[in-house]
């Protein structure tokens, strides 16, 4: 039975100088789950015999079978020193780096820390971490030096070897401590010689720093009595001024004076009973082995190793233990062991005395600790109004009168299924129960009875049913339906079976049931808040968090249920004073993962949670039933909020993908998945990684590096080999095609652009957008208001303009003057291409229409630019590589013209209205193309006194108002002549053909442009991760082969000061990223762990399509070089996994001739 | 049947043929199997990859040579090879188990790359994944049709999955502006409200210019209407053609 009950907890809440809040900290596997289970059975929720074993805060199923802890989970615990009771709120934390997370939010609602630390591991990397973690947070550790029985059992140390090696590990405790404090401090002085940079040179006082030091009493020193050493598996720990204690009249000697002198190089001198310095150097044995371990070591000897009988009840009786017969004659030498040691040291004991000695209360709660809480380091705590400040008193008195005002914090939100929850507990029932449920019977009875009498009596039994159903609900199954299920629409009824909790503090006030309470967002900031109070303005806070508008931090909750955490069960209360731990429920819909509640607004939001890891293994997840994607979704919600560690996203693709700290984090976020959240079977699948597609010049070198002779020739003819039979193909790059009905010809170059003006069009993404919208606007037909943009954006894009003409003016002299002829930019008319208008007499209205006044002409040739626009667009975002996205390329559109097929004139080409470019034209066409210019104008005029008289016709007519082409030029006056008469307009006979002939254009277009494409040097583009690394010294090596076998490059290395860690920056290319967090942290012993992020995309300078050709290429690659060609397998596999055609072989070699045997 | 002895034959197992009818005449070649199609594609190019045997058949199995007169008269050559090689391009073929495999296979794929490139969660009006429509048109049990287009498959998907809701899905939606003069706003404008799904913006000034979500399928219908309607005066322009979501989201 249970120790304490909740009446007594809920009275020791009210005395915060009787509170404790502590975590357990350590590396994974050092026993912070055993010592909880020990410090547990102190209170007598478990058996001291399951001690241990148990593992009774590991309450998921698969926290069991795996064996380590995965979550934060707390208990309330009762311990009475010296007739003063305490309340110890003991939270759990899980030790593997990919919960660190949970770590995090357990270390924050904490005054102090117990950090674990395996002797024979010594300090591990998660013991950095957390002791990091604690620092950060300003909290005070103490440290439990644990398994010292292995030092006994396994390793079969002396005493004295074991002291020594418990020296070191206590040294290397001390050493993360002080390597923290020193990068602390030069981290401030870096921040002051910042602040002050014209300052006299300072001159730092490393003494006054190290007086500090001291102060603040930052080192580990068993006789500061904040070290325990512990075998929590054999249930015994000590500090030494237990043992100081006990030997002190033995000995002789004054007990403080050997609480002093037993940690150290001191010995006894038993001639002189005297206790002397130098036990090293005179060779006697320390103080500390002679009276502490030596005794350890006997009884360890005596039962485990010679399992003495004699011995052992010696022993017992000289140290005034009972031992019950069934321990002691318990076949097991380990259990009767853990029975005698448990007994005369008992952990639990020594650990809570310490904790109650050592860590800080409530109360005394430091003052920086409650600035660094309140206010994050870009914003000084006195920046903000003097109500907040205020505040800071409260939190430092801990004050849990009713005046003072609420606050909690938030540091997670954790699912519990609905049945666990107190309300819905079967309870047994009590007395009035009992009667109750007679007075129903009775009365069902009585009814019964009356309506067999007569039916008159049916009105009574009615209202007696009616009752009956009241005192039902009133009778504890009502609880089912309490207000922490309302207003959750998103759920369906048959998946409420989940429950969020608010694993929360209350660091001022009391809370209680029914109280009307803020809930302020990360962004809440109380002088805004204050302000529109003051200014008498109506906020309606009723939303949840759904519904929270953009610049709205602050809604209203009505607290419901609190609860009493006692590891896997929750008791209700009613009230909860300043200082404690508490579970919330009811805050589902307000707080995401974790959040700041108080009664004022003036109350800033608590600076976020500190998290070590940050999440890295992205997969990509969808249901297993195409049909389930709605719970799947729903799922992925609550996963979201119950994690504060994971990331949920939706790509553009509609992947879903999750990215977690680790593989094994990966694991329970998906167990959790299938089994608490979604309840439907997932697939998961590495995420689709884009690329993109792109033209380079013709390259210089061959594979082998080996300069290309001649310029021209060989390239050329290789890549123009395949089209050498495509008569639509003209040049490099260069391709002249004709749409279906041979009605439109079009001439498309394909031209790489300068790097230059990629990167700029890159950055600039959201301004073409908006351009774009705004030319639409425009573009109809000049009926549409015209729609000022404003200042702001005009000078961007006149930014924008200037700084792509500079871009193409450096990238040499073909690229002059452009920037005026860009048609378009794509994909989604955005994008990193562009389509450049080389026709030169066709007047297109340039895309900067938006910043230059009263360009206001009308397009001639607007019918047919949606089709070419539209054909760039399909173009650009599915190249004929693999489908992917073109980046960096450059269309122009060097003639586009009208054929009149049937027209049985002699020459059968009628040029729209443009020309060739100057590259074929003939010295001649300078005036030529004058005298088009101004037949253009003509037909511009005509067309305009067309299109007033129906604007909007669906053709136009510049079809019949065509010029000849420069070839004809002698024609062209004729031409003209021709013109006045055929002016009169086709339109009928046309209206048919237009929208069918727009569709072919379109496609002439794109295929044009990918075709154009095709015969330049098709190039992948891969994505780039940045990728940084911390890493130790040890580990480099093993960390550069694994990037190196990924095909990553390392930028650089640094040493970071004040400690022992490399940063290594990398980049790595995305697809090779799948897997690579694991395999660092397997290969390196998780001493380095990666972050990503995305970079660049980069030019894989590989041609997918390449094949050796010379001699010495085909001696390096042999004949067909598959194996090293990585951008022909990126491409393959992209495409097999689009389905598309892939050149690969079915078989690689024919099955030739089998010898069949008789009977086949 | 004349007696054949075991020795002296040379027998062929393990064989592809392909045919070819030319002047009345039945002519054979031998392959190996999973090799032809790769032929055609110019994937392999090692012609003895590809043929058994040089020798033109009458009949593969029965082991029949080709009479040389005959292929002289039909092919006007008698280079075997050459005959071969205009068979392996022309001849029907018997495709293999693996070639068929592939095809299927990629033309599966390819149709749920269409159905996916098409098609919106109408929900959260994003794409779904290549991969869940495959599973999708398993359940479904679609068989591939290698014969008919990826595309008219894909468009056959679709109105299956949309029938039997398997998953909530719906083409991709067109989003088309309209300008229509003033005179036939009235009727035009009950009629397109009619097949639009989505009515985004209707201003009337001076014309009517509405801005509208309409399913890819209707567009020839809604072109067709307002055409005759105006006369060839109101104009459609195409705003986009697939109207999802873009860029990432936090799901939160």
């Amino acid at each position: 039975m249970r120790a304490t009950s909740i009446q007594k907890i809920s009275e020791l809440q009210r005395k915060p100088k009787c509170i404790r809040n502590i975590c357990i900290l350590a590396h994974v596997d050092h026993g912070k789950t055993t010592l909880a289970d020990a410090l547990i059975a102190s209170n007598g929720i478990i058996s001291q015999k399951m001690a241990g074993k148990l593992r009774y805060l590991d309450s998921r199923e698969d926290e069991q079978i795996r064996g380590i802890t995965m979550k934060a989970s707390a208990i309330s615990l009762f311990y009475e020193k010296e007739s003063k009771e305490y309340l110890v709120n003991l939270i759990d934390s899980p030790g593997h780096v990919d919960f660190s997370s949970e770590v995090s939010t357990a270390v924050r609602l904490c005054d102090g820390a117990v950090v674990v630390v395996d002797v024979v591991e010594g300090v591990c990397p998660q013991t950095h971490a957390v002791l990091r973690q604690a620092w950060l947070e300003n909290i005070k550790p103490v440290l439990v030096l644990n398994k010292i029985d292995r030092l006994i059992l396994e390793l079969k140390m002396e005493p004295l070897e074991a002291f020594i090696h418990l020296q070191q590990t206590l040294e290397q405790v001390n050493l993360v401590t002080s390597e923290l404090f020193t990068t602390e401090v030069m981290e401030k002085k870096y921040q002051q010689t910042d602040g002050d940079q014209e300052g006299t040179e300072q001159t730092y006082d490393w003494t006054e720093d190290a007086d500090e030091f001291e102060e603040r009493n930052i080192y580990f020193c068993p006789t500061q009595g904040n070290v325990v050493f512990a075998s929590a598996y054999d249930g015994w720990g000590f500090t030494i001024h237990h043992f100081a204690e006990l030997f002190a009249k033995k000995l002789g000697v004054n007990s403080a004076v050997l609480e002093k002198t037993l940690w150290g190089d001191f010995y006894l001198n038993s001639k002189m009973k005297r206790i002397q310095k130098g036990a090293q150097s005179k060779a006697k044995k320390p103080l500390f082995v002679q009276v502490v371990l030596e005794n350890i070591w006997a009884v360890y000897d005596a039962v485990m190793v010679r399992k003495d009988k004699e011995m052992i009840e010696k022993i017992i009786k000289s140290l005034d233990l009972k031992i019950s017969s069934r321990d002691s004659r318990h076949n097991d030498s380990r259990v009767q062991l853990q029975a005698i040691i448990s007994q005369w040291l008992p952990v639990s004991s020594a650990v809570l005395s310490v904790v109650v000695e050592k860590l800080p209360s409530p109360l005394n709660m430091s003052e920086e600790k409650v600035e660094k809480l309140m206010c994050s380091q870009s914003r000084r705590f006195d920046s903000f109004p003097v109500e907040t400040q205020k505040l800071k008193k409260v939190f430092m008195e801990c004050d849990s009168s009713e005046e003072a005002p609420v606050i909690l914090f938030v540091s997670k939100m954790f699912p519990v299924e609905k049945k666990a929850l107190p309300q819905n507990r079967q309870r047994p029932l009590t007395g009035q129960d009992l009667s109750l449920r007679r007075e129903q019977a009775r009365l069902r009875h009585a009814a019964r009875l009356a309506q067999k009498n007569s039916p008159d009596t049916e009105l009574v039994v009615h209202q007696d049913t009616g009752q009956l159903a009241d005192i039902k609900d009133d009778s504890g199954g009502s609880a089912a339906e309490r207000p922490t299920m309302k207003a959750d629409s998103v759920q369906e009824e048959d998946d409420r079976d989940q429950v969020f909790i608010a694993f929360a503090r209350v660091f001022s006030g009391t809370v209680r049931k029914g109280q009307k309470l803020y809930v302020l967002g990360p962004r809440h900031d109380p002088l805004k808040a204050l302000e529109q109070i003051a200014a008498g303005k109506k906020v309606d806070l009723d939303g949840t968090l759904a519904d929270l508008s953009k610049d709205q931090h602050v809604m209203t909750f009505t607290t419901c249920d609190l609860y009493l955490f006692m590891g896997r069960e929750l008791e209700e209360l009613d009230c909860v004073p300043a200082g404690n731990v508490l579970g919330l429920g009811g805050l589902e819909d307000y707080i995401l993962k974790s959040g700041t509640v108080s009664s004022t607004v003036a109350c800033t939001a608590f600076t976020d949670l500190y998290i070590e890891a940050l999440p890295i293994v992205r997969v990509a997840i969808e249901p297993k039933h195409a049909g389930e994607m709605d719970r799947l979704v729903m799922g992925l919600r609550l996963l979201n909020q119950a994690d504060p560690c994971v990331q949920v996203l939706v790509q553009e693709t509609g992947e879903h993908v999750i990215i977690t700290a680790g593989e094994i984090h990966l694991q329970r976020c998906l167990e959790d998945l299938r089994e608490r959240y979604a309840k439907i079977e997932i697939n998961v699948s590495e995420p689709i990684v884009p690329f993109r597609e792109t033209i380079v010049p013709s390259p210089k070198l061959d594979m082998v590096n080996e300069a290309i002779q001649d310029q021209n020739q060989p390239i050329r003819s290789q890549r123009l080999k395949e089209f050498e039979e495509d008569d639509e193909v003209l040049d490099e790059g260069l391709v002249q095609i004709y749409t279906p009905n041979k009605k439109v010809m079009v001439q498309i170059k394909a031209v790489p652009l300068p790097p230059e003006v990629t990167d700029i069009l890159d950055n600039r993404q959201s301004l073409r957008k908006t351009m774009y919208q705004y030319s639409k606007q425009y573009d109809h037909s000049g009926h549409v208001q015209k729609l000022k943009l404003n200042q702001e954006t005009a000078e961007a894009v006149q930014e924008f303009r200037d700084k792509l003409d500079k871009a193409f003016c450096g990238a040499g002299k073909e690229w002059k003057g452009l920037v005026d002829n860009i048609w378009a930019f794509g994909p989604r008319r955005v994008g990193p291409n562009i389509l450049i208008n080389g026709m030169e007499n066709l007047n297109h209205p340039s895309i900067w229409s938006c910043i230059q006044e009263g360009n206001n002409q009308q397009n001639p040739l607007q019918e047919f630019d949606q089709s070419v626009v539209s054909g760039f667009q399909l173009a650009t975002l599915t190249g004929p590589l693999c489908d992917e996205p073109m980046r960096g390329v450059c269309f122009i559109v060097k003639k586009l013209e009208l054929v009149q097929g049937k027209s049985g004139r002699s020459h059968s080409k009628k040029s729209l209205v443009s020309h060739m470019s100057s590259c074929l034209e003939g010295d001649s066409s300078r005036d030529v193309s004058h005298t088009l210019t101004s037949l253009n104008s003509e037909v511009n005029i005509q067309s305009g006194e067309i299109n007033a008289n129906d604007t909007h016709s669906y053709v136009t007519c510049y079809e019949d108002g065509h010029v000849t082409d420069g070839d004809d030029s002698e024609s062209s006056a004729g031409d003209g002549a021709d013109r006045e008469s055929m002016m009169v307009p086709k339109q009928h006979k046309k209206q048919e053909t237009y929208s069918a002939l727009a569709g072919q254009l379109i496609s002439c277009v794109k295929d044009g442009c990918r075709k154009a494409f095709q015969t330049c040097h098709q190039r992948l583009m891969v994505a780039m991760y940045k990728c940084n690394i911390q890493a130790t010294t040890e580990v480099l090596g093993k960390l550069y082969a694994v990037i190196g076998k990924r095909n990553g490059q390392i930028l650089s290395e640094d040493l970071r000061e004040g400690s022992q860690m490399f940063n290594i920056k990398a980049f790595l290319p995305v697809v090779e990223s799948f897997g690579l967090a694991e395999t660092i942290r397997k290969k390196t012993s998780g001493l380095a762990s990666p972050q990503l992020v995305f970079s660049h995309w980069e030019l894989m300078d590989m041609d997918p399509f390449w094949v050796p050709t010379t001699e010495e290429e085909i001696m390096h690659y042999g004949e067909k070089a598959d194996s090293e060609n990585r951008a022909r397998h990126y491409m393959n596999s992209i495409r097999k996994r689009k389905g598309m055609k892939v050149d690969e072989k079915i078989v690689e070699h024919a099955e030739k001739q089998r010898t069949l045997t008789k009977n086949k | 049947m004349a007696l054949k002895q075991p020795t002296g034959q040379k027998r062929l197992t393990n064989v592809a043929v392909v045919r070819l009818k030319k002047g009345g005449k039945r002519f054979e070649i031998a392959c190996y199997p999973n090799k032809v199609v790769s032929w055609r594609n110019k994937v392999e190019t090692d012609l003895d990859e590809v043929l058994q045997s040089y020798s033109v058949f009458n009949n593969v199995s029965k082991g029949e040579a080709a009479k040389a007169d005959d292929l002289k008269r039909i092919f006007g050559t008698d280079n075997q090879k050459e005959i071969c090689l205009q068979i392996l391009a022309k001849g029907e073929l018997q495709v293999s188990e693996k070639e068929r495999h592939t095809q299927l296979e990629s033309m599966f794929r390819d149709i749920a790359t269409i159905v996916t490139d098409k098609c919106v969660n109408p929900e959260t009006n994003r794409p779904y994944t290549v991969t869940l429509i495959e599973r999708a048109m398993k359940d479904l049990h679609f068989s591939v049709k290698p014969n008919r287009n990826a595309k008219q498959q894909a468009l056959e998907v679709i109105k299956q999955l949309t029938e039997k809701e398997i998953i909530k899905i719906q083409r991709a939606q067109m989003r088309l502006k309209l300008t229509i003069p003033a005179k036939e706003d009235k009727k035009l404008r009950a009629k397109i409200r009619k097949i639009a799904t989505k009515v985004e913006l209707d201003n009337f000034e001076e014309e009517l210019v509405m801005v509208v979500l309409i399913d890819p399928g209707c567009f020839a219908e809604i072109e067709e209407l307002v055409r005759s309607e105006t006369k060839g005066k109101g104009h459609i322009e195409v705003l986009s053609l697939k109207d999802v979501e873009e860029g990432d989201e936090l799901l939160e």
